[in-house]
């Protein structure tokens, strides 16, 4: 019986083995937008009748490079690695340089991005559009209102995050340059984690220090979320605020449609993976690519939001 | 100074003479309360105790917190420690969720079951949270491994289990009536929100049964002395098990609380709570050694983290240096308790 148990064990293991011809696939983890991402490689191998072998690497910067080992030992046509770690993808790109095998990052910028080789990419969105685009429809609302001068309030997601300190930089530099016509004073930024439950106590704490600011403007939607609770548990008109977020959640749009979120952005994670497999496969196939690939942001607004009831 | 002149209950429970020991770090809450009044003065010309919406929020933002380590007190007084709390509140405000969803959501998890009276929904996260407790008090009373692996197993679980339940999807649109417990009531003129009711509600019981009953006798003559309260008859492991049960379902209260003031569930809930549980435990005078703590501690160390978080952010200190300055201020605050407390000892 127990050999019988561990037969079927290690028989249910082998079942996610990678073979020739393949494209292996290793995913940092499997959150909302991951899983999104990894179901626009599944649908776009499935159209291309490419087989793909699909791993997770629990946010395990070493079990994903044992997962790259075994893609290369099963000579896999190519690999495609949604990276841990974008300081730690060294290691894999000289593996699989070495042994010739093309390799495509994708969502995650790695560090060495200018140095993937002939056989390597990266596929993504540019983190210095969603902050710009976010931040420039603030402006353009603000303008439209008639001021010249606007208070705004930054939440700021974890601030170990790349996204999280890129995009708090785009909001400056919007400020800096000429682009925004409005003068955005920074009454206050801090952060508040990504989570919706610290961004409502963040918003209260500054709605009791007497803050009263023109926009709001947040590093994702689920923080916006959160300090749009705050603001209405304190009976503020939201016509009165504009609130921005990034990631176009279903939950964001629901506040957008009833009038509460005025600025999202959506990172189209299932045109990411697409890329990537067309990326990978191009790149198997002996075709030059021009990396990065960008999977360009888009803006949306209260005008645009019911095309994108769907994607995410 | 013997361990077992501070670990016996009798001490802790017995005497009414001296002033309680909780008496000195409610001099340090306030001392930091005063603090940041004056800073509040020189650096911004505004008072900060001086309005009703930030004392609100000073206990608001803490009162998840502080059910989960009304809990998290009792286990570490049975000398153990539980590190599933974060975990669990992350399941149950997922599974409190699933049952409180709206029919207009097109994607609920489960159709079937939208528009529901909020009572299954909160049943469902308490007992989520009870369940998961009552592993961890079984698995340490009968395989006798220690609570920090126990619970350790726990938090990873229940984390897992968390983001299996939906996949990772977050839970969205929630009725009105389920996120009306996150709610604010005026009493009075002065905002009251329902979490820190239920919260003091919480730290009130448990105040009672630790001081006044035969479940708290037990509780503090484990942890002072096992072997003295197996000799005396006490069924260590039986007890055991109800302690973390309490501290699970006190969990899975957090999660639904947690879900209702965010009106979502999202599998990443609650990560470090168990941290700042056992933080605000210990700043109460909680000792992990065992057979020490109260509970009007534990309220008075929980509000010491509100107030940093509120203090903080009035004086507008930069993000990066309220962590660093947050951590030394927890350790600085045991060092003055404990120093004050000796120094009372020998007077």
């Amino acid at each position: 019986m127990k050999k019988f148990l561990l037969g079927a064990a290690i028989s249910a293991l082998m079942a996610g083995s990678a073979f020739a011809g393949d494209v292996g696939v290793s995913m940092a983890n499997s959150d909302t937008f991951l899983t999104v991402l990894r179901k626009g490689i599944e649908k776009s191998a499935a159209d291309a009748s490419q087989p793909v072998v699909i791993e997770i690497a629990d946010d395990d910067v070493n079990k994903q490079l044992s997962q790259v080992q075994n893609f290369i030992a099963a000579k896999v046509d190519a690999i495609i690695v949604n990276p841990v770690d974008t300081s730690a993808t060294g290691p894999m790109t000289k593996l699989a340089n070495d042994a010739g095998i093309p390799i495509v990052y994708v969502n995650r910028e790695p560090i060495d991005v200018g140095a993937l080789g002939a056989k390597g990419a990266f596929v993504g969105s540019n983190e210095v559009d969603s902050g710009t685009l976010e931040t420039k429809e603030v402006c353009r609302i603000l303008k439209e209102a008639g001021k010249t001068e606007a208070g705004i309030l930054i939440m700021v997601g974890d601030l170990a995050n790349q996204a999280a300190v890129m995009r708090t930089k785009d909001i400056h530099d919007v400020n800096a340059g000429s682009e925004c016509g409005v003068k955005l004073n920074v009454i206050d930024e801090q952060t508040a984690g990504w989570d919706p439950v610290k961004a409502q106590d963040l918003m209260t704490n500054w709605i009791a220090a007497g803050h009263k600011p023109d926009a709001v403007i947040s590093n994702n939607d689920n923080m916006a979320i959160g300090a749009i609770n705050a603001m209405k548990a304190a009976g503020w008109d939201m016509k009165d605020v504009i609130v921005a977020g990034v990631d176009a959640t279903q939950e964001a749009l629901a506040y957008m449609k009833a009038g509460d979120l005025d600025v999202t952005v959506f990172q189209n994670a299932a045109a990411q993976g697409g890329g990537a497999v067309e990326t990978a496969m191009k790149l198997a196939k002996g075709e030059a690519v021009t990396s990065p690939v960008w999977v360009p942001f888009e803006l949306v607004t209260p005008a645009n939001m019911d095309q994108y009831t769907t994607k995410n | 100074m013997s361990t077992n002149e501070i670990a016996s209950p009798a001490n802790v429970i017995g005497s009414k003479k001296r002033l309680p020991p909780e008496v000195s770090i409610l001099g340090v809450l306030i001392g930091i309360a005063i603090v940041f009044e004056i800073l509040g003065w020189i650096f911004v010309g505004d008072s900060f105790l001086a309005n009703k919406q930030r004392l609100s929020i000073i206990i608001l933002q803490v009162s998840v917190i502080g059910i989960i380590a009304v809990g998290v007190t009792q286990v570490i007084i049975t000398a153990g420690v539980d590190l599933s709390s974060g975990s669990v509140v992350g399941l149950a405000a997922m599974v409190a969720a699933s049952l409180a969803q709206t029919s207009a959501n097109p994607r609920a998890v489960y159709p079937a079951l939208t528009d529901m009276s909020p009572i299954w929904a909160i049943l469902a996260g308490l007992g989520v949270g009870l369940l998961a407790g009552t592993v961890n008090g079984s698995l340490i009373a009968r395989t006798k491994i220690p609570p920090f692996i126990a619970t350790l197993g726990m938090m990873v679980s229940a984390r897992g289990l968390a983001k299996w339940y939906t996949l990772g999807q977050p839970v969205a649109l929630l009725d009105d009536s389920f996120t009306w417990f996150g709610k604010s009531f005026n009493i009075l003129g002065f905002p009251l929100p329902l979490p820190v009711i239920v919260f003091l509600l919480v730290a009130v019981i448990f105040h009672i049964a630790l001081t006044y009953t035969r479940y708290g006798k037990f509780t503090y003559a484990i942890g002072a002395n096992p072997q003295a309260a197996r000799v005396s008859g006490i069924n260590i492991g039986g007890h055991l098990v109800k302690v973390y049960a309490i501290a699970g379902l006190l969990s899975g209260l957090a999660g639904v609380m947690t879900a209702a003031r965010a009106a979502s569930g999202q599998p990443g809930m609650g990560v470090a709570y168990e941290l700042d549980a056992i933080a605000a435990a210990v700043i109460g005078g909680t000792s992990l050694s065992g057979g020490v703590g109260r509970i009007t501690g534990t309220v008075i160390g929980t509000i010491i983290l509100g107030v940093l978080t509120s203090g903080f952010t009035f004086l507008k200190v930069g993000a990066y240096y309220q962590e660093i300055i947050k951590g030394i201020i927890i350790v600085a605050a045991v060092i003055i308790d404990q120093h004050r407390q000796n120094k009372r000892k020998k007077a």
